[in-house]
């Protein structure tokens, strides 16, 4: 009996912990909803994933530099901005960008002007097939934080860039199955069926539903980015003219008008459009 | 008996060792306290006394560890503070702790190197303390397998790796069995023989009696009596321990 | 010099025959690999990032290994009291404090090699081009760098009792060196006198490790160094290594080492 009773009071002891468990899972389910998740990133960081999804996906802007990238100290005085990661040379968005690289600045003594020869010190940006390498910190940071929605705005730009359509498309839909109210995801998922599958009538009808999400949010009061709906509405409009849609593309481009930085260039298209709409088509 | 030279190899003139208290506005610790003691080439020195007489303290100095407050010590005439004055010396510490990653082999080896031996003589001499101290057959295993005997006898082969003309060990045959300090003993001798110096300190009296030529006895820090064993005995008609007992001023307790 | 060789010999067999340097760099292997063998939208000629993590786990490593290594040396010696026979022979304080330092430094610059090589035979898998040179000036620049950690862990391993403390307090000193020495002088603008001067006074005294860490140029193809600053970096290392050791003996030879 002696020798049997350490054995004996592991039983009882599991036995009791076993029944204190099934008492408490009810319990707890209201404590915390991090044990919930079925995410393993959810459940061992919390919410603060999302610092990790963004320190991921500055690493992806750090890498689309090739390293060249302003410190903390120069990214305290500067405007955030990530358009330039989507951005063309020419672009507004890029101009503002050239402006805001040229952080370095002439070095304030000798030790800074030494150290310069072991660190990167020339803006570039990744070209010819090289944006790939960007893409790794795109899916860790979707990961980490899948509301995060640029993250898989600017991927799917760049996978359609490298002809990787497939994959552009797999990943924006697991971003709208994550983000089902996303206006942004499927702007872009209308751009890659309009640009690579040239599907015009299901690139329609993705933005269309992009444009009632964003109709849906500022009904909301979510206060939308009104830049979306200028891009939105302004695609469409060009997809509907090519289709011939003329009044159509007319409609959407007033609606554009509302949004836009520049309304005077789009009220020059409009005219434009009324113009081609009044003259008959020759027979 | 091999002649002896009137040039100590040991010397210590007025030496005085004093620490810092432990609690501060408390006096100094003196631990050695005036102590001048000189063995000469040959002699088989011992150096007694109870915990905290200072014996370590002064073994420390001899060997570079602890600088003295005061006074001087020399080893062949250099004084300790020079690296050089220890070329010629070998030291066992009483707690024997060695490279414990180590074979017996790599640190005999190592020790070997630091005083310049060449290779093929630092093997030979390897080969040789290794059966000495019986040690051969677990050559190749790192220390750390070893028991407290073979750390003992491990210490005392690189104690006497380079043919040490002083040999100062503390303690020897501390955590020994009887046949381990038979061993030790019959090594001292051997190198008596050889015409080595060997300065030790030990509370085996019995053996302080049998194999040293002359003792010192220290107790608090001062030197309170030295001479040859055969002549301290036949001075107090007493034994080397009551010597000892006496001169630390221990009184027996009568029982009841 | 025969001593301190001697001594730097003890110091790399121990990290050789510690499980430190394995566990480190089994972990930097397998996390290299497995982060390589994750196919990103399919596309298998992806390798900056491989590169990046695994210089990343390699200047990890490479830290633990050369704080942790040094940090116990003197503490452990004097703890096991292997101190003793050692000075009992004709070594000064000054030899052992340059035989740990030689021998840690030479433990990492063999760790490096390992790691390194374990670095090109995975980026080159997938690049299929080694720019031999860059990553040798990168392993170069990284060993002269791991010098200085060296040499101040080893100043502190004098100054604490405890490894621990000294470990901690050495990564915290570094690592803020690391990522923040580059920035002070612009820290220091910002902020009042006489806070400001003191600022600027620590900018310029500490030795700025971050220019060593090149990993930027690996990644990202950049060019390589220019020899001669490379040259001047070696030889402003080696004054503050030189600096942190006499600093160590001065601070050594005046411990009293009681048994």
């Amino acid at each position: 009996m002696k020798r049997l009773a350490p054995f004996l009071v592991l039983l009882v002891l599991l036995a009791a912990g076993f029944n204190l468990a099934t008492l408490l899972q009810g319990r707890t389910d209201g404590w915390s909803r991090r044990g919930q998740s079925d995410n393993v990133l959810s459940v061992l960081l919390g919410d603060g994933r999302r610092l990790f999804a963004n320190h991921f996906f500055v690493q992806a802007d750090v890498s689309f530099h090739s390293g060249y990238y302003p410190s903390i100290f120069d990214q305290a005085r500067a405007v955030k901005d990530t358009r330039h990661l989507t951005a063309k040379e020419g672009d507004a968005a890029h101009e503002e960008h050239e402006k805001q690289m040229n952080f370095l600045g002439p070095p304030r003594d000798w030790i800074e002007r030494f150290g310069r020869h072991f660190i990167i010190t020339e803006h570039t940006h990744l070209e010819g097939n090289k944006e790939r390498e960007i893409l790794p910190w795109l899916r860790i940071a979707a990961e980490l934080d899948p509301q995060k929605v640029e993250t898989y705005t600017v991927a799917a730009y760049w996978l359609r860039d490298l002809g990787k359509v497939k994959e552009a498309e797999r990943f924006l839909r697991q971003g709208m199955l994550r983000n089902p109210n996303s206006c942004e995801i499927l702007f872009e998922l209308g751009r890659l069926y309009y640009e690579a599958d040239h599907n015009a009538a299901r690139a329609r009808k993705i933005w269309d539903l992009a444009l009632r999400k964003w109709a849906e949010e500022e009904t909301a009061n979510k206060e939308p980015d009104p830049l979306k709906l200028d891009q939105i509405a302004v695609n469409l409009s060009r997809l509907e003219e090519r289709e011939g849609n003329l009044s159509r593309a007319i409609q959407l481009l007033e609606l554009a008008k509302k949004a836009a930085p520049h309304p005077e260039t789009l009220q020059q298209q409009i005219d434009d459009l009324k113009q081609k709409l009044a003259t008959p088509p020759p027979t | 008996m091999p002649s002896k030279t009137m040039e100590p190899i040991v010397e210590t003139r007025n030496l005085r060792v004093e620490f810092r208290a432990q609690n501060a506005g408390q006096p100094k610790k003196v631990a050695v306290k005036d102590l001048s003691l000189r063995v000469c080439a040959g002699e088989v020195f011992g150096f007694l006394g109870p915990n905290g007489a200072g014996k370590t303290t002064t073994m420390n100095v001899l060997l570079g560890f602890v600088n003295a407050t005061g006074g001087a010590a020399f080893l062949f005439g250099v004084n300790v503070r020079e690296p050089i004055a220890r070329q010629r010396i070998g030291y066992l510490p009483e707690l024997t702790y060695y490279y414990k990653f180590l074979t017996a082999e790599e640190l005999l080896r190592f020790y070997a190197r630091i005083f310049r031996i060449p290779r093929a003589e630092a093997d030979r001499r390897i080969d040789e303390l290794l059966k000495l101290v019986e040690l051969e057959s677990a050559r190749k295993r790192p220390i750390k397998t070893y028991s407290k005997g073979m750390q003992q006898r491990v210490g005392l082969a690189q104690a006497l790796i380079n043919d040490p003309d002083l040999l100062i060990l503390d303690e020897p045959t501390s955590g020994l069995d009887p046949l381990g300090r038979m061993k030790v003993r019959e090594i001292i001798q051997r190198l008596k023989n050889a015409g080595k110096t060997v300065l030790f300190s030990s509370h085996e009296l019995g053996e302080v009696e049998t194999i040293c030529d002359r003792v010192a006895i220290i107790n608090q820090g001062e030197l309170k009596v030295e001479g040859r064993v055969a002549d301290l005995v036949a001075q107090h008609q007493a034994n080397l321990e009551k010597i000892f007992l006496d001169i630390i001023g221990y009184q027996p307790q009568l029982s009841a | 010099m025969n001593t301190v060789l001697a001594i730097a010999g003890v110091v790399i067999k121990e990290l050789y025959r510690r499980k430190d340097f394995y566990v480190l760099f089994v972990l930097t292997a397998v996390i290299t690999l497995l982060m390589g063998s994750v196919s990103f939208f399919n596309d298998a000629e992806i390798v900056r990032y491989v590169k990046e993590i695994a210089l990343l786990l390699i200047w990890i490593s490479a830290l633990v290994i050369a704080i942790g290594t040094t940090a116990r040396q003197i503490p452990a010696e004097r703890e096991h009291r292997t101190i003793f026979p050692l000075l009992a022979k004709p070594v000064t304080r000054a030899q052992v404090i340059l035989g740990k330092f030689a021998g840690c430094w030479l433990a990492c610059g063999l760790t490096l090699i390992v790691f390194y090589l374990f670095f090109g035979v995975v980026s080159g898998s997938r690049e299929h081009h080694w720019p031999l040179l860059n990553y040798c000036q990168s392993l170069w620049l990284q060993w002269v760098m791991l010098g200085v950690v060296v040499a101040f862990v080893l100043l502190g391993s004098v100054v604490f009792a405890a490894p621990s403390s000294n470990a901690t307090i050495s990564f915290i000193v570094v690592l803020g060196i690391l990522l923040l020495g580059r920035y002070l002088n612009q820290v220091a603008l910002q902020q009042p006198e006489p806070l400001r001067s003191i600022v600027y006074g620590i900018y310029f005294l500490i030795p700025h490790l971050e220019w060593y860490d090149v990993r930027d140029l690996i990644i990202y193809d950049q060019h390589l160094v220019g020899w001669l600053d490379c040259a001047l970096a070696t030889l402003y290392a080696s004054v503050y290594m030189a600096l942190l050791l006499f600093a160590a003996w001065l601070v050594f030879r005046r411990k009293a080492l009681n048994q």
